[in-house]
């Protein structure tokens, strides 16, 4: 393992004391390191759960459910009881329908991602052809213009194509649509979901596939026997990083979704501004908590094998 | 067969006709709006007016050129910062040590967490009467919230850079890590057996092999702090801000003609990563045809 | 004497109104009658967008208009949370540009007022008129120029009164004591002198026009008096006293907190501020003073509301209805029962969260059960509030919309950015 060869490079005549000390340094770091970088999670579980929590108090005077209240996850205080408990959440709480809204949107973009952009990778991952660079520079420029510069002019020319698309008598109805805001959360996605993918299929060997053909599988069967299990570790980081880029939008979805598309980017924008800090602290664990299970699930194929991350080496 | 002619078409099809459409159709739609196009208002004749107003005039021109500059430092600042302690943590992790999944964990945790979060958090953590502060105000190390630092909604963009850096750190981090593992350690006990120190090692070994994946990211980092808004938003100050709120500000004004004025701004945006980007691929290309 | 014949307009228009039966709507543009109105909403969805930045409003709306529409009127409210009311003119402005017209656009009802209706209604983008048409209109007095001027502006029935508000300030009352408050702009700037690094005020500007109405009302105080800025905007009186506005806010400036480098963007950064103790006043706009804020612990339980001797500008905030809204028939039957005595009772009492006052005149209602609502309300303003008589005795009327655009812009560029100011 690559420990060991660390440990056999380190020079022989080193004392044990000044490993000893080095250890200590180390630990210390990583510890240092982590506190820091985990900073903000720690200043939202203590607002969440603080109630006036000023200026000097390091640890908060009193604590409260107030912001679980407010957002109406948990009944008001003094009355809580299962059957309250219940009737609250059959209400369905504004905060609810975002996180239902936002997770409804990251799946389905991730799932037409990925259907969409496969192809694509194969085809710059495997295959040499004309033009292959322009269609490269095409596919990454999403993520290398800044989204600012698109999402101005296509709030307008989604009104506009609503408009020739009833006047032809086609309703879709894409602006202050979900399914508009979906369409659009596929611009920024398409670029990373292709870079991962064609990172993947650049280190994937096609004879498999012709092997199990000639053995009499089908395309539906080659697909899901061999190529699937060869590219899942890479899918899935595809999969992490389109549900993400979905997930974190704001100015997509405020723009397009004209406001009526509520997903908890909006939901936080707009509680940013109430100076409730436990009600924006509750409302951010919220939007934390299922990218990080996700992450939790996917974390151990982010780190190399797949092929996956080598996917940005090619911008 | 005419099949395997139309193969690679058909699958490059969908993805490149989203990006085309929807993408370089808005940009498009963009451009012709900020040379002044609204039909709607019987204004169909182009010119650059909006430009001229964004850049130069005496009502916008003060404004522009601050925050151009304060745009340019937060995001040369944050990629260049994110990257280096991206590169030092991937290194420490690289060890085997008791606890590394967890720390690993940890250092991918920002990752998931979306840029609004991220920049609240910053508030709650770095704020004058903030979690640090009040650290700080525990250990006796200032009298009140005034003694702690201005970090974040200062004027230089210390609390925006800190916000990136946190959250690209996680991205970079990822990068370099993956690419790590896959070089494994071949290459550093080879130099090493030549008598290359740790430093040379890192200089001469480790940085080239880790650097076309770390400039690619770099790439999409500076173009994304560039451009983005929210973060801006909610830890930036009135003046100077950083383009895209002022780009998102004209855009949102009632007045129809701010608008030619917010595109414009946003295109110029768009020129300016677009022209680093190219500046970026013909001199690492040269390199690579040299080395 | 645009003022007076408009006024003329506005009182016969009430008179009118009280002689015709109070259920025949007139002039409702589109219906002919205030039962067609309710019988066409039934069933419908009313889109009515608004500033969601505070869960105590939402609540409130969701709580006490969202149940009654639903159960009386048969209508579903959607509220739809905008960070700043901006944003739904754009989209208006948006929609108009791409040709949505007719019944086509996607907003019923926004929250507004001052310079977002104002853009709107010089765009001609809102239905109506309507406001004096609705049933409840009788209790409105729309002799009132706080009422019928927007901002200075006519309303001219395209909007609708829903609540009032007058700025006014909020101290603790454990770290000062009531003595030592400024009540007037001199006694602040000696205030401020006194006690470097502890006061600030918001920098005006888009989402926070409580802080151009700090700057329009020491405008008042200098030039001594309100009644000349009354009226359509006047360059010159601008022009006369603007330099000695800015010379005092700029000499204000060493002792501000952060030595005026920067000023907090809107209501939620002052009252952390004043949470933490940075700085010592906070602003309110509310009839019971620092209560809501107190309920949702966001400022220390010793707050207190307290206002200046003279020139606290108080106004009314409306719904008005887009030109293109698809449900014009429900957004009526909200903005009418958002007048509804009992409902404006339940508005102004702090423990329903929603933070403002009056928007109906109270003398006007005449139902015993009503009345008893409106007594009851009155007895329970909370004791964070400034005494009612000495808000109204400070109380002042908003100015032409023109002023708060050249407050903002050139605030922006002599005090926030120092350039020299103009001989």
């Amino acid at each position: 393992m690559t420990d060991v060869t660390v440990k056999e490079l380190a020079p022989a005549d080193r004392g044990a004391g000044k490993r000893a000390t080095g250890k200590v340094v180390f630990y210390a770091t990583v510890i240092f390191m982590c506190v820091v970088l985990v900073l903000p999670v720690i200043a939202f579980f203590i607002n969440a759960f603080a109630f006036r929590w000023f200026y000097p108090q390091l640890i908060p005077d009193e604590w409260s459910l107030q912001a679980w209240q407010r957002l109406g996850l948990l009944p008001p205080a003094g009355q809580f009881s299962i059957e309250n408990l219940f009737a609250q959440w059959a209400s369905v709480p504004d905060v609810v329908r975002a996180l239902g809204l936002s997770l409804w949107i990251g799946f389905l973009v991730t799932g037409v991602s990925i259907v969409i952009g496969m192809p694509a990778a194969r085809a710059l991952g495997m295959y040499s052809f004309r033009g292959k660079r322009l269609i490269e520079f095409i596919i990454i420029t999403p993520t290398i213009v800044p989204p600012i510069a698109f999402s101005l002019g296509l709030n307008i020319n989604f009104i506009r194509w609503d408009l020739a698309l009833e006047a032809a008598g086609i309703n879709l109805g894409l602006s202050g649509s979900v399914l508009g805001v979906s369409i659009v959360h596929l611009v920024p996605v398409m670029p990373y979901v292709v870079l991962t993918l064609s990172g993947v299929f650049a280190n994937y060997n096609a004879d498999f596939e012709a092997q199990a053909r000639t053995l009499g599988a089908g395309p539906f069967r080659t697909f899901w026997h061999v190529t699937f299990p060869a590219i899942l570790p890479g899918l899935f980081v595809a999969c992490l990083f389109a549900f993400l880029v979905s997930w974190s939008q704001y100015l997509l979805t405020f723009l397009i979704g004209q406001g009526r598309v509520i997903t908890l980017p909006i939901l936080l924008f707009s509680a940013a501004g109430s100076g409730n800090n436990a009600v924006i602290a509750a409302l951010s664990l919220i939007f934390i908590a299922p990218a990080v299970l996700i992450l939790l699930v996917s974390s151990r194929f982010l780190s190399g094998e797949s092929g996956a991350v080598g996917g940005f080496g090619r911008v | 067969m005419s099949w395997e002619r139309w193969r690679i078409p058909l699958m490059l099809g969908p993805t490149v006709l989203i990006i085309l459409v929807l993408f370089f159709g808005s940009l498009g739609f963009g451009f012709l709006q900020s040379l002044g196009f609204q039909p709607q208002l019987g204004n169909t004749e182009l010119n650059f007016d909006a430009y001229v107003s964004v850049m130069f005039s005496e009502e916008h021109s003060s404004r522009f050129w601050a925050g151009l500059l304060l745009t340019f430092w937060v995001a040369f600042a944050s990629t260049f910062i994110s990257a280096a302690l991206a590169i030092a943590i991937a290194l420490l992790l690289r060890r085997t040590f008791f606890g590394k999944r967890l720390a690993v964990f940890l250092f991918q945790l920002n990752l998931p967490i979306p840029h609004l979060v991220i920049a609240i958090g910053m508030i709650l953590v770095f704020s004058q009467s903030g979690l640090l502060s009040r650290v700080a105000g525990e250990l006796g190390l200032i009298s009140s919230p005034r003694d702690f630092p201005v970090l974040v909604r200062d004027s230089s963009g210390i609390g925006i850079i800190l916000a990136y850096v946190w959250k690209e750190i996680a991205f970079f981090g990822i990068i370099v890590m993956a690419i790590l593992q896959s070089l494994g350690e071949d290459y550093e006990a080879a130099a090493q057996s030549l008598g290359a120190n740790r430093w040379q090692r890192f200089r001469y070994v480790t940085l080239p092999l880790i650097m076309p994946g770390l400039m690619s990211a770099s790439i999409i980092v500076f173009a994304f702090t560039f451009g983005t808004y929210e973060v801006p938003r909610i830890l930036g100050v009135r003046h100077p801000e950083m383009l895209p709120v002022m780009a998102l500000d004209f855009f949102l004004n009632p007045d129809l003609n701010a608008r030619a004025e917010g595109m414009a701004l946003s295109i110029i945006i768009a020129v300016i990563v677009l022209i680093l980007v190219l500046i970026y691929m013909y001199i690492s290309a040269r390199t690579i045809r040299r080395g | 004497m645009k003022l007076s014949t408009l006024k003329n307009a506005a009182i016969a228009a009430t008179a009118a109104l009280a002689i015709s039966a109070s259920a025949t709507a007139q002039d409702l543009p589109g219906f002919t009658s205030w039962d067609e109105v309710v019988e066409q909403a039934r069933g419908e969805t009313v889109y009515w967008y608004m500033w969601g930045g505070s869960d105590a409003i939402n609540g409130f709306v969701d709580e006490f208009y969202g149940i009654p529409l639903q159960e009386e009127y048969g209508i579903t409210l959607e509220r739809v949370p905008v960070a700043d009311t901006v944003d739904v003119v754009n989209q208006v402005i948006s929609e108009q540009q791409a040709g949505a017209t007719g019944d086509r656009g996607t907003v019923d009802l926004i929250w507004i007022n001052g310079e977002n209706f104002f853009t709107l209604r010089q765009a001609d983008l809102l239905y109506g008129p309507w406001a004096e048409g609705i049933p409840n209109a009788a209790l409105v007095d729309w002799d009132n120029p706080a009422i019928y001027l927007d901002f200075g502006r006519p309303v001219d029935g395209y909007e609708s009164p829903w609540s009032s508000a007058q700025f006014h300030f909020v101290y603790d009352s454990a770290r000062l004591d009531e003595d030592e408050l400024p009540r007037s702009y001199a006694e602040l700037s000696d205030w401020i002198e006194a006690n470097p690094g502890q006061f600030t005020y918001m920098a005006p500007g888009p989402g926070a026009f409580v802080g151009t109405r700090f700057v329009k009302q020491l405008f008042f105080e200098l030039s001594g008096g309100h009644d000349q800025w009354v009226g359509d905007f006047n360059e010159d009186l601008y022009n006369e006293w603007a330099p000695q506005v800015w010379q005092t806010l700029i000499d204000w400036q060493p002792n501000l907190w952060r030595e005026g480098e920067t000023y907090p963007a809107n209501q939620s950064e002052a009252d952390q501020l004043f949470a933490n103790g940075e700085t010592a006043f906070t602003f309110t706009q509310s009839p019971s003073g620092a209560a809501p804020s107190i309920a949702a612990g966001i400022v220390p339980p010793t707050s207190q509301a307290f206002s200046f001797n003279d020139y606290m500008i108080g106004d009314f905030n409306y719904v008005a209805i887009p030109f293109n809204a698809p449900n014009k028939a429900a957004a009526l039957v909200t903005a009418n029962l958002i007048l509804r005595p009992d409902l404006q009772a339940f508005q102004v009492q702090p423990e329903n969260g929603f933070c403002c006052g009056w928007g109906i005149d109270v003398s006007r209602v005449t139902d015993p059960a009503q009345l008893e609502a409106i007594n009851v309300a009155m007895e329970n303003l909370g004791d964070a509030a400034e005494d009612p008589n000495i808000l109204a005795g400070a109380l002042v009327a908003d100015i032409a919309a023109e002023y708060q655009t050249r407050i903002e812009a050139d605030w922006e560029r002599y005090v926030l950015r120092g350039e020299p100011l103009p001989q």
